[in-house]
């Protein structure tokens, strides 16, 4: 099969020693590339109860299968370990540009197992893998690694680059991995595997051609979509204050079919942060740590974070390997931070995490946070959520000046924000009880603080609000890897068009009611496992779930797919992949000991209390009931997410392991 | 003696997604703000002309085959004709 190398690189940091292993072609065609790939080499290599800090788990780097073979909007790379913060499935996805270095290096995926002797940087590049001491680099913040590795190799073709920051060093369990200046694989604990493993970076400078069987198909396919994203430009009176009409447009009462397309229009201008104020206005922001609504953070303060705001710091836009949208930016906050020469637009969850949920109305407090997450590794999104978790505590009494060192902390209230990051980061004083997340530090503090953290199975959610969207509550409560924005929703279904080719994932090309989505009923779970299927083939396939936000009516996924790889299946086949994908990644945290129960999102996230003012008054989410149906509709028990023997036995994979999990109890 | 060739980009189809970049064994390509559209995008060009050996992985790589190849001698003429 075309498009993949055919091979990945195992790496022993304690023996020092390189393996390549050649893959099988049954392995390309079950399990496709990217996050398949990766669930397919771990769920063997890391033995059951292993320490995601210690030598026994595996870290793994992986491509996608579309990069570099001419696809746009396919450069994401991905990582995947047993996450210390779940304590099962851990996987983080990034864009920048380290993808396609991995597959000109020669391989489809770079693991590592054990832990180094000394700091380390992995290297490859013409001569083959090689490992160095990491020397002075270890305990740089992640970007100025980078800058460091790179000007030693100034004058030439420049590698790509993952590195850690200091948060990772620390096993702060909320650290992510860095890629191009601050682009962050970000979730799931990741830094502080690669911190635990004293692997300070990764440097891939290859030359390799990434075979594709039918570049000239590819290339019509890219520029069809090209053609159309070109012609997607918001005109000029469009301004940000008008956002918040397309959040209440976004968030009525009937849900309109619209053709995603047009979203390419407005990341092209905004990028994420468009849904500041859109977000603001119709719920989907979530605040004052989801126990808030917009009628405590009304237009007088959401208004400051007016996206038109931050755009006008962008010195160039920024756009990942292969991607015609560009949502990125780099922006000029020197300013603020003397001395910062480069630093990425903040994002949307970064914006709502430090903003409406702390009730922050400061940018220049978020450009702060952003800043100091990117340089030290820290998540942003699960940052921000230990944050607004410690000022809850605050404002309750749970926490005082005692405990924060003399820090008053109270909504909105950036300056001390800004500091109990910056603890946080150095893991001093108080900010060392929360660098591991709401979870632990709620473990650590006690005294009722558990009713203020608000995590999935140990991860905080990202910035959008299940009450507006229960789908989403779903990825949060369902998913292996909980607590993630990027699953699936019924935002991104609706574009999607997934439906067309795939008879079992419902059509959504109507106007419905709202209220259907706040129904437990096979279509939304269907809805629910057919989003979840695609966003699989999406991340064995390397793309951007912004490219699926245009709908792949547009970004052809499964047409790509057939054309790189030469083998021309159905839609219906990769979507088959995907199950057998989210089987596993699901089994794994079994063989982990995890009952999937227990990482339905709290009570709070699903309305109960339900809130009192806002868009989103009164809602309630019947998650428990939604869960069970989803975990039915995968073909896993629908009392205990485990997956079902036949099922296991219909995607080739291995016997339930012998734990037996909890069960969920459904009103 | 026929002056080499190199990559001439047609900026009024480039996306500027990259992709030429990392094709480039020898990385004779970098992005700069050519200021040529509203968005403040940053294209690709030719930073290192004098390492670069005409071999055209990055036109290969162009998803949307906006990479020409040109005499060397022809970019110059260019670049004086826009100046």
């Amino acid at each position: 099969m075309k498009a993949c190398m055919g091979k990945i690189l195992r790496v022993d940091l304690e023996k020092r020693s390189f393996e390549e292993e050649i893959i099988p072609e049954e392995t390309w065609l079950g399990y496709l590339g990217g996050v398949g790939l990766a669930a397919s080499l771990l769920y063997d290599a890391i033995p059951a109860g292993a320490d995601p800090l210690g030598p026994d788990n595996v870290l793994c780097f992986s491509s996608g299968l579309l990069t570099g073979t001419g696809a746009v909007m396919a450069g994401r790379w991905m990582v995947a370990c047993k996450s210390p913060l779940t304590g099962g499935w851990g996987d983080a996805n990034c864009g920048g540009n380290l993808s396609p270095a991995i597959k000109q290096c020669g391989w489809d995926a770079i693991l590592f197992r054990g832990i180094a002797s000394e700091p380390l940087v992995f290297i490859a590049d013409a001569k083959g893998p090689g490992l160095e001491a990491a020397g002075e680099l270890w305990g740089m913040d992640a970007i100025a690694t980078e800058e460091a590795i790179l000007s030693r190799h100034a004058g030439g073709k420049l590698p790509a680059v993952a590195a850690i920051g200091p948060a990772a060093e620390r096993l702060s369990l909320i650290s992510g991995i860095s890629n191009d200046l601050g682009r962050y694989a970000a979730r799931s604990g990741v830094g502080a595997v690669m911190g635990s493993k004293r692997l300070k970076a990764l440097v891939l400078k290859g030359n390799r051609p990434i075979p594709c069987a039918d570049p000239a198909a590819v290339k019509a396919l890219s520029k069809a979509y090209s053609d159309k994203v070109r012609r997607q430009n918001l005109p000029g009176l469009m301004k940000g204050r008008f956002l918040p009409v397309l959040g209440k447009i976004m968030g009525g009462k009937q849900v309109l079919p619209l053709d995603g397309i047009m979203s390419a229009g407005i990341m092209k201008r905004w990028g994420t942060i468009y849904n500041n104020l859109a977000g603001a206005v119709n719920g989907d922001s979530p605040m004052r740590n989801w126990g808030g609504s917009v009628a405590e953070f009304g237009a007088r303060h959401y208004g400051k974070l007016d996206p038109d705001r931050i755009v006008k710091r962008e010195t160039r836009k920024y756009h990942c390997y292969s991607c015609v949208i560009g949502c990125g930016g780099v922006v000029d906050v020197s300013d603020i931070m003397p001395g910062i020469s480069h630093s990425h637009k903040p994002e949307y969850e970064t914006a709502c995490t430090f903003g409406a949920l702390c009730m922050n109305d400061d940018l220049e407090t978020i450009y702060r946070c952003n800043e100091i997450c990117n340089r030290s590794g820290l998540d942003t999104i699960s940052a921000g959520g230990t944050m607004a978790f410690a000022i809850e505590c605050f404002e309750n009494g749970i926490l005082t000046k005692a405990d924060t060192g003399g820090l008053e902390l109270r909504w909105g209230d950036g300056k001390a924000m800004v500091a109990l990051l910056e603890l946080m980061a150095a893991r001093k004083g108080l900010g060392d009880l929360l660098a591991d997340g709401v979870k632990k530090a709620a473990e650590r503090i006690g005294r009722g603080s558990e009713r203020y953290a608000m995590h999935a199975g140990g991860q905080e959610p990202g910035m959008h609000d299940a009450r507006l969207d229960p789908m989403m509550g779903v990825s949060f409560s369902a998913d292996p890897t909980p607590g993630r924005h990027t699953i699936s929703a019924s935002v991104y279904y609706n574009v999607s068009h997934v439906w067309e080719g795939v008879p079992w994932a419902p059509k959504s090309t109507k106007i419905y009611p709202k209220g259907e989505e706040y129904e437990a009923t096979e279509r939304e779970a269907d809805k629910s496992v057919a989003g979840t299927c695609l966003k699989q083939v999406l991340d064995a396939a390397g793309g951007c779930l912004f490219a699926v936000a245009t709908g792949t009516q547009h970004w052809r996924i499964f047409d790509y797919l057939d054309a790189a790889t030469g083998v021309k299946r159905s839609r219906e086949d990769y979507m088959d992949a995907a199950r057998r994908i989210q089987t596993l990644r699901q089994l794994f945290n079994v063989k982990q000991g995890l009952s999937p129960r227990d990482s339905i999102m709290p009570q709070r996230m699903a309305g109960e209390p339900p809130l009192e003012t806002g868009p989103l008054a009164g809602i309630r989410v019947p998650i428990k009931a939604m869960v069970s149906n989803y975990w039915r509709r995968f073909g896993w028990d629908p009392e205990t997410g485990v997956p079902l023997p036949e099922t296991l036995a219909a995607y080739g994979l291995p016997p339930r392991p012998a734990f037996q999990a909890a069960k969920l109890e459904v009103e | 003696m026929a002056s080499k060739k190199v990559p001439s980009f047609e900026y009024a189809l480039c996306m500027a997604c990259g992709s030429c970049l990392p094709a480039c064994p020898f990385g004779c390509l970098s992005l700069s703000k050519q200021g040529l559209d509203r968005y403040r995008t940053a294209f690709p060009r030719l930073d290192r002309p004098e390492s670069c050996t005409g071999c055209a992985l990055c036109a290969k790589a162009c998803p949307v085959d906006c990479i020409g190849l040109v005499a060397a001698s022809d970019l110059v003429e260019r670049k004086k004709e826009n100046s």
